[in-house]
C-alpha cells in the first residue's frame, strides 16, 4: 500500500501563557514567542500509516508545506520510519488558508506515484480550522472520511476506517484510494524513534518543491487572493478577582459565599 | 636462654617434605589457569581511557582501602572481622613467606628477636585474630543473616575452610611446642595453651602422630584452597585491589561515559563486549559484601532495583560465557535482576557506588543499558518518554508547565548575558527551578542575595536550556550532547566563564560533564557561592532566625561531588539554634527519590522513596528541612505532606533561609 502523510509544522500549543503573543500585524501569533513542533495529530496519522505498514507492507511517504523550518517536522518524520520526504517550501512569508494549502498539496501529490492512501491530522494545534483533509480530497475528487482512529484493510482495494463520534464510532468501507482525516487515541501515540533513525534520517534526501515547481502561482498565498482571511487576533486576557468572606460560624460563611456565586451566575 | 638463638626446626617431625613441593606445581598451575581465565575474559573489555594513570595516587588509593581497609571499616562490624581475617592472613603469607625463604633459600632471618617478636608473638596473635574474625563473619552467615548477604555455598565453605586452616595451624604449632619442649614456646601463647591443654588429654606419642597426620591435612587444605580461590570471590584479594587500583578518581557525578555517535556501532550496552575491561574488572571484584543494594533508595522503598544482583548477574554471565557473545541473547532482561523495568528504577543517587568498600561501579552500568534501552530500541517507561519528548521539543522536561523560563525574573530587571559584558558571574537557574512555580521564590532569594551584595551578575532567560542532565540519566545520550552543544554554544557566544546555579544536577554537568565535551566553566553551587560572599563580608547576616534546620544533602551536591560542608557553614549562619544532623546525611545521605528521570514517574504511594526520607527528618526535632535542590524541594514537599501526622516541617530553599537572615550594603 503506498501511503501519504500529510504533515504540518505548528507553534507549540504547549507554549505557557505568559509566553505567547501576537506578531506586530495581529494577525498571527509571533513565531518566536514558541519553539515550532510537528502538529499532535499529523504524528497520531503519521503512526496510523506506520502500523498500517508494520501489518501490511508498504510504502510511506510525507510531505509538508511551510517555511524551510518543516525540514525539522520532515526529519522526525523520517527518524519515524517514513521511506520518503517531500516539501513544499512557502518563503512568500504569507499564510495560506486550508483551501490554499489544500490546493497546493495536491499540485505536490499529482507529482507522485499513485497513492492508496492519503492521511492528514484532523486538525491542527494553531488555527484549528479542521478543513484542510476534506478540501484535499475535494481537490483529488477522491472520497473523505473525518475524525478516523483506526483503519484496516481487508482487500488489495478496500479499507475499513472507524470514525469517532461523539457517541462512540462507526466504520466505513472505502475504496482505494481514501483521505481521510485522523485523530488521537490510545493506540495511536506516536512512537519515540531510535536514535540510529535519528541520525540515519538527517543523511537521507528529502525532495523540496518551490510553487514553481509545481505550477502554481506565486500569488496563491497572498491574502487578496485567500477565500478565508484573518482579520484580527486577539488574546483574551484573563482576569482575576479575590475576596475574604468574612463571618463569624462556618454557616455564616457557607450562606455569604452561597449568595455570592449566586450573584455571580445571575450577573452572567 | 640467649635469644639471639631463638629459633624452631622446620619439617619437625615430617619425613618425605619433597612431596610439597610437588604438590606445589600442580596447585600453582590450576589458580595460574584460574587467574588467567578471567584475566583473559576481562581483556574482551572495549578500552577505557583514565584507568591506569596517575600511579601516585592510584597507589594512596591502594594504601588506603585495600591495605587499610577504610572504606571497609565504614562499616562497624562486618569492617572489624574482615580487617582481622584480612591482615591475619596477609600476616600468615607473610610468615610462610619467612619460613620459605629462610629454609629453602638459606636466608637466616627465621631467627633471635625477630622469631620471637614477630614470627612467634605477632603471627600467633594475628593468627587468633583472623580466627575470631572467621568466627565472627560465621556469626552473621549463620545467626543473624541480613537480608544483603548472598547465602551460598560457596560463601560457607570459604568460611568454614579458613576456619579450618587457621585452628589445625594452631594445632601444629601447640603439639610441635608441648612435643619438643620449646623454650621459646611461650612467644606463641595461642599455640602454647593449644599444646599445654592438649597434652592433658593425649600423651605426646600421640600428639606427635597426630601432628604428622594434621601437617599433611594442613597442607592439603591450604593448597587446596589455593587453587581453588580463583574460581570463587576468594579471587577478590587480587581482583578487588585491582579494581580498587583501577578506581574511577574523578568525582562519581563524572563517571558516565560520552558516545561518539559519528563512529560508535552500538548505543549503550546490551553484550558484555560493549562494556569496557574496567566495567568487567568491576564484575569479578564484587565480594557479594551486598552494601550497594543495602543501600539502594529504590530497594529500601520495596522496589526490585537491586545494584548487587545486576553486578552478580552480569559476574555469572561472564564467567558463563567467559566474555564471548552470542549476538542474538542480549542481556538485559536475560536475568530477574537485569529486567528493564528494574533499570529504569534508578534514581542515579550513586548510593551504590559511594557504599562499595572495592570501587565497583554500578550506575554507569546501568546507565549504559539504560542507553540501550532508549536508544536502540526506544522503549522505555512511558512517563520518562513524555520528559524526553518534551526535552526535544521544548528543551525542558516538564510537559505541561504553565511556567515560563523568565517568570522568576520578572520585576528584577536582570541583565541578559548579551548586555552584561561586566558581569562577574552568570546565574544558571536550570529547569527545574524556573518551570516548576515552587522554585521561582528559591531562585528570586538566589538574585536577591546577589544584588544585596552588589555581585554583577548575568542570566540567559530564554536562550537558557536543560543543561542535558535528565536526558543523560534517563538513557538519551544523544539527546543530553545536543542540549550541551547548544548551551555550550550559547554560553561561548556571551563569553561566559564563571556560573552559579542552585540546581545540583546542572552544577554536576557544568563541572564534570560539559569539560568532557570541551567546555570547562568556573561552576558553583550556589551554596558555595554565598559562603564565599559572607566570608568577604558582603552579605551579612542580620536578622537571624530561631529555627531548629535540618539539611538534607542532595546527591548531585554530596555523593557525586563531595560537597558537604558548604550548605552547612551557610546554613549554620541563618539560625541560632544549633543545626539538627539527619541520620543518614553527607555522602550518606538518602535520596529524595527524584533523580535520574524519577521525578517524572508517577510512582504507588507505598514505593516512594521520598516518603521514606519524609518520616526519617520527621523522627528528629527539626522544624525546618533546608534543601538545595529543585528536585529535592518538589519532592521532600511532597513526602513531607504524604507523611506528616500533627507535625509539619517547612520545606525551605538554603537560598530563600540566607535571604531572610542578610543584608547587605545594597538595597534590592
Amino acid at each position: 500500500m503506498n501511503i501519504l502523510v500529510c504533515l504540518k509544522q505548528i507553534l507549540d500549543p504547549e507554549v505557557p501563557a505568559r509566553d505567547f503573543s501576537l506578531a506586530r500585524s495581529h494577525l498571527q501569533a509571533d513565531p518566536t514567542c514558541a519553539d515550532l513542533v510537528t502538529n499532535i495529530f499529523c504524528e497520531n496519522a503519521l503512526e496510523t500509516a506506520l502500523q498500517l505498514r508494520d501489518r501490511h507492507g508498504g510504502r510511506i511517504s510525507i510531505l509538508s508545506l511551510g517555511p524551510a523550518s518543516v525540514e525539522d517536522t520532515l526529519r522526525k518524520g523520517l527518524a519515524m520510519q517514513a521511506d520518503a520526504a517531500f516539501m513544499i517550501l512557502n518563503d512568500t512569508g504569507h499564510l495560506p488558508d486550508s483551501a490554499a494549502t489544500a490546493k497546493a498539496l495536491a499540485a505536490a501529490i499529482g507529482k507522485l506515484d499513485r497513492l492508496d492512501l492519503i492521511l492528514t491530522g484532523h486538525e491542527s494545534g494553531d488555527w484549528g480550522a479542521g478543513q484542510t483533509g476534506g478540501l484535499l480530497a475535494e481537490e483529488l475528487g477522491l472520497p473523505f472520511i473525518a475524525f478516523v482512529d483506526e483503519i484496516e484493510e481487508t482487500g488489495p482495494d478496500r479499507l475499513i476506517l472507524r470514525q469517532q463520534n461523539d457517541s462512540g464510532w462507526q466504520k466505513f468501507s472505502a475504496p482505494m484510494p481514501v483521505v481521510a482525516s485522523i485523530t488521537n487515541s490510545d493506540h495511536n501515540l506516536p512512537r519515540i524513534p531510535k536514535i540510529r533513525d535519528i541520525i540515519l534520517a538527517n543523511r537521507k534526501p528529502i525532495t523540496s518543491w518551490s510553487l514553481g515547481d509545481l505550477e502554481l502561482s506565486p500569488d496563491l498565498f497572498l491574502p487578496e487572493h485567500l477565500l478565508v482571511r484573518v482579520t484580527e487576533l486577539t488574546i483574551p486576557q484573563a482576569k482575576g478577582d479575590c475576596a475574604f468572606i468574612e463571618g463569624a460560624t462556618k454557616e455564616e460563611k457557607i450562606g455569604k459565599l452561597a449568595e455570592k456565586i449566586a450573584a455571580i451566575a445571575r450577573s452572567i | 636462654m640467649n635469644t639471639g638463638e631463638a629459633t624452631r626446626e622446620v619439617f619437625w617431625n615430617i619425613s618425605h617434605g619433597w612431596i610439597m613441593y610437588v604438590l606445589l606445581l600442580p596447585t600453582m598451575a590450576i589458580a595460574a589457569y584460574g587467574i588467567w581465565r578471567r584475566f583473559r575474559s576481562w581483556r574482551r573489555g572495549l578500552p577505557v581511557a583514565g584507568r591506569l594513570d596517575r600511579p601516585g595516587e592510584r597507589l594512596l588509593h591502594l594504601w588506603n582501602h585495600a591495605l587499610l581497609q577504610r572504606h571497609t571499616m565504614r562499616e562497624r562490624y562486618s569492617g572489624i572481622f574482615h580487617a582481622m581475617i584480612f591482615w591475619g592472613f596477609i600476616t600468615l603469607t607473610i610468615a610462610t613467606t619467612v619460613v620459605m625463604l629462610d629454609h629453602d633459600f638459606g636466608l637466616p632471618i627465621m631467627r633471635g628477636r625477630f622469631y620471637l617478636y614477630f614470627q612467634s608473638f605477632f603471627v600467633d596473635l594475628l593468627g587468633l585474630l583472623a580466627l575470631i574474625g572467621v568466627a565472627m563473619a560465621g556469626f552473621r552467615r549463620w545467626k543473624t543473616k541480613p537480608v544483603k548477604l548472598v547465602y551460598s555455598d560457596e560463601a560457607s565453605w570459604i568460611l568454614i575452610l579458613a576456619a579450618v586452616i587457621l585452628a589445625t595451624g594452631f594445632f601444629l604449632e601447640g603439639w610441635r611446642i608441648v612435643v619438643t619442649a620449646d623454650p621459646w614456646g611461650t612467644w606463641s601463647p595461642v599455640g602454647y595453651a593449644t599444646g599445654f591443654l592438649s597434652a592433658k588429654f593425649f600423651s605426646l606419642d600421640t600428639l606427635t602422630a597426630l601432628h604428622r597426620w594434621c601437617w599433611w591435612f594442613h597442607l592439603i587444605l591450604v593448597f587446596g584452597f589455593l587453587a581453588w580461590a580463583p574460581f570463587t570471590k576468594m579471587l577478590h584479594p587480587l581482583t578487588s585491589a585491582l579494581n580498587i587500583y583501577a578506581a574511577n578518581l574523578q568525582p562519581a557525578g563524572a563517571s558516565l561515559k560520552t558516545v561518539d555517535f559519528e563512529k560508535a556501532e552500538n548505543f549503550g550496552v546490551n553484550r558484555l563486549d560493549q562494556f569496557t575491561w574496567k566495567d568487567l574488572l568491576d564484575l569479578d571484584a564484587c565480594t557479594e559484601c551486598g552494601r550497594c543494594t543495602e543501600a539502594c533508595p529504590a530497594h529500601a522503598v520495596g522496589k526490585s532495583l537491586s545494584p548487587r544482583d545486576i553486578i552478580l548477574d552480569l559476574r555469572d554471565t561472564l564467567h558463563r560465557k567467559g566474555g564471548r557473545n552470542e549476538p542474538d541473547t542480549g542481556l538485559i532482561g536475560s536475568t530477574d535482576a537485569l529486567r528493564p523495568e528494574r533499570l529504569f528504577e534508578c534514581t542515579s543517587c550513586a548510593a551504590c557506588v559511594d557504599a562499595c568498600p572495592v570501587s565497583i561501579e554500578q550506575l554507569p552500568k546501568i546507565v549504559d543499558m539504560r542507553r540501550h534501552k532508549v536508544m536502540e530500541e526506544a522503549d522505555f517507561p512511558e512517563t520518562m518518554q513524555q520528559a524526553i519528548s518534551s526535552l526535544e521539543k521544548r528543551k525542558h522536561p516538564f510537559a505541561g508547565t504553565e511556567s515560563s523560563r523568565t517568570d522568576w525574573m520578572r520585576e528584577l530587571n536582570l541583565p541578559h548575558a548579551s548586555e552584561a559584558q561586566d558581569a562577574e558571574v552568570l546565574v544558571w537557574a536550570g529547569c527545574g527551578t524556573s518551570l516548576v512555580k515552587r522554585n521561582q521564590k528559591s531562585i528570586r532569594s538566589l538574585a536577591e542575595l546577589l544584588k544585596k551584595a552588589g555581585v554583577k551578575f548575568a542570566v540567559l532567560g530564554r536562550d537558557e536550556k536543560c543543561s542535558g542532565d535528565v536526558a543523560r540519566r534517563i538513557g538519551n545520550e544523544f539527546l543530553f550532547e545536543s542540549l550541551a552543544k547548544e548551551n555550550i554554544e550559547t554560553l561561548k557566544k556571551f563569553n561566559v566563564r564563571r556560573v552559579i546555579t542552585s540546581c545540583p544536577h546542572c552544577f554536576n554537568t557544568f563541572r564534570n560533564e560539559y569539560p568532557q565535551l570541551g567546555a570547562p566553566f568556573e561552576t558553583f553551587h550556589h551554596s558555595q557561592f554565598l559562603g564565599e560572599l559572607i566570608k568577604a563580608g558582603r552579605l551579612k547576616i542580620t536578622a537571624a532566625s530561631e529555627r531548629r534546620i535540618a539539611f538534607h544533602d542532595p546527591c548531585y551536591l554530596s555523593r557525586h561531588n563531595g560537597v558537604t560542608e558548604e550548605p552547612r557553614a551557610l546554613l549554620q549562619n541563618t539560625s541560632r539554634n544549633s543545626m539538627r544532623e539527619l541520620p543518614r546525611n553527607r555522602r550518606n545521605s538518602f535520596c529524595c527519590g527524584g533523580g535520574g528521570g524519577m521525578s517524572f514517574v508517577d510512582e504507588p504511594p507505598d514505593k516512594r522513596v521520598n516518603r521514606e526520607r519524609a518520616e526519617e527528618i520527621l523522627a528528629t526535632d527539626a522544624d525546618t528541612l533546608a534543601v538545595g535542590c529543585p528536585f529535592c524541594t518538589t519532592m521532600m514537599e511532597d513526602g513531607i505532606n504524604a507523611a506528616k501526622g500533627d507535625r509539619g516541617i517547612e520545606v525551605k530553599e538554603l537560598a530563600e533561609l540566607l535571604n531572610e537572615a542578610t543584608s547587605g550594603p545594597n538595597p534590592i
